[in-house]
């Protein structure tokens, strides 16, 4: 979504530019939407026709980016869709295209796509969508430079929201969905059309992300691994050579894989990478990357200020962090409890379950201070029944041998330097560093 | 439905009539066609389908380029008697309607070379062709017959085989019909292997045959026999059947082929190599039997006459039969309105033999499901799921509670498969019966198998699923029990009600235990309903969940003490390594020593013995701990002071191992053992 918004930006700027480019002054009359005879929608469509041939006579890949487009607020669509529906023979005005370009049936296809498009029947529109776009990608394939990549870049857009349309059609209409899925495959041809050496790599970026988008929503997220080891591992392109929005969504996705795989080291440094280089204006954006970046820097042992959390709208981790800060075991159960669909949902519920240990953590930490300052000779000593009775403060009923337990796990795991006296109930706390800081240390859990 | 197709039909055949008799005259207005059109026509290629069809359709008007001088005189004579005059009317300038247009004098002078061509298939049998004529005439063969023609066809697995078949086929019925049992006999029956063992010997009468063909046909003998050609021919048959419909329904149906001409061009393209089929063919049940037309030496009025007649009778036959070999769309169409003939009517064509005859020889019934699998096969996701499998469904008849499982490798027989009644008394058998596991999964799967062939898929069904894969965890069987997790999914999710909590508890748990990755886990994490998080299994299993990911062996074992219903067989999976990763924490963190009565305690040793115990004697598990923990390379000490034996950790971190499991067998599979082998028996 985050990703979308910059798309959108990006169109809002090539819209603009468009209107000063093309100038059409039959954009203005578009806006009543329908025309009032067949002769005027045949002139109508010509005129587009003319634009898209002037688009491509001139190589200007914005321009024909945006008519090309569908979804975004000012397309062609709904202009497209009225005058195919009252011009004459259409067919034969959109295939004047072919004296320039043997496009002539991928817009009669793209057409069709818009006027489906318009009257909400998603399913076909994403299957003439389909067919268009192939086409598109088969001239593509053919032209030396990159120019039209704007244009190929909004058809593969297009393709993925409107195969989301379609596929909540299909559901509709109790089919089962798979439009999503074709879209996923098409985009693995275009990437493998642009990932090769040459001027088109630029592009292939971007549909690594709008195929991330695709085995995200799609829960085949086994699938990026192939697209990630082809953007990773080729030498010949530098990763920083990539347009920034697209860097910053492909660190975004790999980031939450690595979440996915426990690599919390992994996905802090993908993460951090998508926050520094994300537009800071871009508070949705910056957003998205928190929700996934808070979870693993906690269980890094970092934890955020509280204002971050309030400006980001954060607060599904504010009781976390405070649970954290206070070694409040009953808070954080309290507050994985209530959001606990959110949690699960965005996958961070077993980041943060994990969380508990370094509660306890912070609970021992806070007996043996106030153990200091009563008694600083025998404060490494914590006896069994003093945690019991702490834990029952905090209306968390542990009989010993549980408590033991966890004890036994946290000197296991490092997060307490020690020994524990199981004839004497005594966790012995280590005189030097008895809490090791966490730093770079979760990923060993 | 198929009475307004009569009905059509009717009316057809009086329209159909004048036409014909305006034929020579519409030919007439059709000729000043300019010959660039019929040019590109008659080469045209058909757009490329979705299907294997682009290759072999361009050999063939590729070879039609190349032959079409030589052969162009002959072709066009060819071509003029199968095309449809209605079609021709009312096509006009869609079809351009090339050959036929190209003659400049139309039908009369161009019959005898018809004729020679129907002259091929009496040079097998001279004297029979009379009476071959006579019964092989449109409409006069029982849809039996039809559909045991097309059960031999599809047995040839190439194209000598089918030439031969068909030469054979041809003997067949001329012979019935000579003794008049053409239909009196029941085709239904018939034996096809008599048949396939003419094949064999067949093949060089074939090629004996094939030395007559002239030298057109020769060229094209390759191509015409190529399975697409012979669909193409069934496009055409099919057209001509719908042709007449087209116009007189105007309903869907016709719609079909009348709403792009793209459909047409291409029907006119597999006229050319209907013709080339003509010249050799002499497979008697379609065209060749149907286009069978006597020389008549009347004028052409009543020439053409007759033959509207025998193009109309054919076409009706047509419709009330059907054909099984057509292009992949056709035949979708084509099956979904087999169905409704076979609902309503006494229809009982290609297909028929399958459902009104559930107790019919398992022959025909494989035959139908071999051709359509087949059909399948070449069609696209689409038509597979029109594929109305009901036709494939048997009902069983057997009454027999008992029944040992065998893997089916062929269509099931309906006596050997038990209804639901019997599959029922099966189960209750199944559930009191005292033999070992063995025998209760086999049972089962043979339950299972019939359930499954008849389509049952109801609350019976769920109960089968979930006996079995009770019963599997129980005995460890965790390859059946993956077997009806699976289906078990499958049926709630279709809204079958069942134990779903429990089942979903074991997946939950087993997912936990096959280390299956997080994001599955959460994903299904967040399926669970409110109500499932509420239900004991499911809560139970998240707690399980819980204590394996924080390694929380203290509760992981409390939770495998109040495990409910067989939950435990589950952790089970678990338990060894749970113990083994708690000692190793123990170890680590314990100084100086661990007593194993407090360790036989924590990890689940002492409830072990409550099982086979009397329950006021709880066995403290001490023994079984020792040795699990010697067996594991841990050091134990004896302690004099307490009299006890106790952990010493320091030593026992380093030399922690992990042995290789017991049970572990050559074959892989501990279920196979010997001695259960021979308790099967």
């Amino acid at each position: 979504m985050w990703a979308r918004e910059r798309e959108e930006r990006e169109r809002e700027m090539a819209l603009d530019r468009r209107d000063s480019v093309s100038s059409a002054p039959w954009r203005g009359n578009a806006a009543g939407s329908l025309f009032f005879g067949a002769a005027e929608a045949s002139r109508k469509l010509a005129e587009y026709v003319n634009s898209v041939i002037e688009a491509l006579s001139t190589q200007n890949g914005r321009t024909l980016a945006s008519l090309l487009a569908i979804s975004s607020a000012n397309s062609f669509c709904e202009l497209v869709a009225s005058a195919l529906e009252l011009a004459k023979e259409p067919i034969k005005i959109l295939k004047q295209v072919d004296k320039h370009a043997p496009l002539g049936d991928m817009l009669s296809n793209h057409t069709k796509c818009m006027h489906s498009y318009q009257q909400r029947r998603y399913v076909e529109a994403f299957n003439a969508l389909e067919k268009s776009a192939n086409m598109f990608l088969q001239e593509f394939r053919s032209w030396e430079s990159a120019w039209a990549m704007e244009a190929l870049h909004t058809i593969v857009y297009e393709l993925r929201t409107l195969a989301q349309m379609a596929d909540r059609e299909m559901v509709a209409n109790g089919k089962i969905p798979d439009k999503l899925k074709g879209a996923g495959s098409f985009l693995m041809k275009v990437f493998g059309a642009l990932a090769g050496k040459g001027p088109k790599r630029v592009g292939a970026l971007y549909v690594t992300c709008q195929l991330f988008k695709v085995y995200f929503k799609l829960g085949t997220v086994h699938l990026c691994r192939s697209v990630i080891r082809s953007i990773e591992t080729a030498r010949v392109f530098d990763f920083e050579e990539f347009p920034a929005r697209d860097r910053v969504t492909y660190m975004y996705y790999t980031g939450r894989l690595e979440v996915f795989n426990d690599n919390f080291m992994g996905a802090e440094k993908k993460l951090m990478y998508a926050l520094r280089h994300c537009h800071s204006s871009k508070r949705t954006n910056v957003r998205m990357i928190l929700k996934y970046l808070v979870p693993v820097k906690l269980s890094l042992g970092t934890l955020p200020k509280e204002w971050l959390l309030q400006k980001y709208n954060l607060r599904e981790y504010l009781n976390v962090v405070r649970a954290l800060r206070r070694g409040d075991i009953k808070l954080l159960r309290h507050a994985l409890h209530a959001n606990e669909d959110g949690f699960l949902r965005s996958g961070v519920y077993l980041v943060l379950e994990k969380l508990e240990q370094q509660v306890y953590r912070r609970l021992m930490k806070k007996i043996h201070i106030i153990q200091k300052l009563k008694d600083p000779a025998r404060a490494h000593q914590i006896k069994m029944e003093v945690i019991v009775k702490a834990l029952s403060w905090l209306d968390i009923n542990m009989d010993v041998e549980e408590v033991e337990c966890i004890m036994a796990i946290l000197i296991h795991k490092n997060y307490i330097k020690g020994y524990f006296s199981h004839k004497s109930k005594v966790v012995v706390l280590s005189k030097q560093d008895p809490f090791p800081k966490l730093n770079g240390r979760a990923n060993i859990l | 439905m198929q009475l307004p197709v009569n009905d059509s039909y009717g009316q057809s055949s009086e329209h159909f009539q004048q036409v014909q008799n305006n034929n020579s005259l519409q030919q007439e207005q059709q000729d000043p066609l300019p010959s660039s059109q019929q040019d590109t026509h008659v080469t045209h290629i058909p757009e490329p389908s979705p299907s294997d069809h682009q290759k072999p359709l361009k050999f063939h008007s590729s070879v039609q380029q190349f032959t079409s001088l030589e052969a162009s005189k002959q072709r066009m004579s060819k071509l003029q008697i199968p095309t449809n005059p209605r079609i021709t009317q009312n096509l006009g300038v869609v079809i351009s309607n090339g050959p036929k247009g190209a003659l400049p004098d139309s039908s009369k002078p161009q019959k005898p070379a018809y004729i020679s061509i129907r002259g091929k298939s009496s040079i097998n049998k001279v004297s029979s062709d009379d009476i071959a004529d006579a019964t092989l005439q449109p409409g006069m063969f029982p849809p039996s017959l039809r559909a045991y023609v097309e059960r031999a066809l599809a047995l040839c697995k190439d194209d000598a085989q089918k030439a031969v078949c068909q030469d054979y086929l041809k003997e067949i019925i001329t012979q019935a019909s000579c003794d008049g049992s053409l239909f009196s006999k029941d085709w239904d029956i018939e034996p096809l292997y008599a048949l396939s063992s003419m094949l064999a010997k067949g093949i060089s009468k074939q090629v004996a045959a094939s030395v007559k063909l002239d030298s057109v046909s020769t060229r094209r003998v390759k191509s015409r026999w190529e399975p697409v050609g012979e669909k193409l021919e069934d496009i055409k048959d099919s057209i001509d059947a719908d042709s007449s419909k087209t116009e007189v329904l105007e309903g869907s149906k016709g719609q079909e082929f009348a709403v792009s001409p793209k459909k047409w061009e291409k029907q006119e393209t597999t006229w050319i190599n209907q013709q080339q089929h003509h010249i050799t063919s002499t497979k008697p049940s379609k065209r060749g039997g149907q286009k069978i037309k006597k020389p008549d030496p009347g004028t052409g009025g009543v020439g053409t006459s007759s033959e509207s007649d025998t193009d109309l009778d054919q076409g009706g036959f047509h419709l009330g039969s059907l054909l099984t070999t057509e292009t992949p769309e056709e035949k979708r169409k084509r099956q979904t309105r087999t169905k409704r003939f076979e609902r309503s009517k006494e229809y009982s064509g290609p297909k028929g033999s399958t459902k009104p005859k559930l107790q019919g020889n398992a022959s025909s019934r494989r035959a139908s499901a071999i051709r359509l699998v087949m059909s399948v096969g070449d069609v696209n996701g689409q038509a597979v799921e029109d594929i109305n499998w009901d036709s494939l469904t048997i009902r069983g008849t057997c009454q027999e509670i008992e029944k040992r499982y065998l893997r089916l490798t062929s269509a099931p027989d309906p006596s050997t498969v038990r209804p639901e009644d019997v599959l029922r008394k099966a189960l209750a058998m199944v559930q009191s019966t005292p033999k070992n596991y063995l025998y209760k999964c086999e049972q089962l799967k043979s339950i299972r198998q019939d359930l499954t062939v008849q389509r049952i898929r109801n609350e019976f069904t769920v109960q089968v699923y979930e006996t079995h894969a009770r019963m599997a965890l129980e005995a460890g069987d965790l390859a059946e029990y993956n077997q009806c997790q699976a289906q078990l999914k499958g049926l709630y999710s279709e809204g079958i009600s069942g134990s779903y909590n429990e089942f979903t508890a074991y997946s939950l748990l087993y997912m936990v235990f096959q280390n299956v990755n997080n994001r599955d886990l959460l994903s299904s994490m967040a399926r669970l309903s409110h109500a499932a998080r509420q239900d004991e299994a499911v809560r139970h299993a998240l707690a399980v969940r819980s204590a394996v990911a924080t390694g929380n062996y203290t509760s992981f074992f409390r939770l495998y003490r109040t495990a409910p219903k067989m939950s435990s067989f589950l952790m089970d999976l678990h338990v060894e390594r749970m113990r083994f990763e708690a000692v190793k924490c123990m170890s680590r963190s314990y100084r100086p020593t661990l007593p194993l009565s407090f360790m036989a305690r924590t990890l689940g040793f002492s409830s072990l013995s409550l099982v086979n115990g009397l329950d006021e004697k709880e066995s403290d598990g001490l023994e079984d701990c020792e040795e699990w923990l010697k067996t594991h390379g841990a050091q134990v000490v004896y302690e004099s002071s307490t009299n006890e034996l106790m952990l010493e950790t320091k030593m026992s971190a380093a030399t922690l191992f992990m042995p290789e499991p017991e049970d572990v067998v050559p074959h892989g599979d501990a279920n196979l053992a010997v001695n259960d082998f021979l308790t099967r028996s």
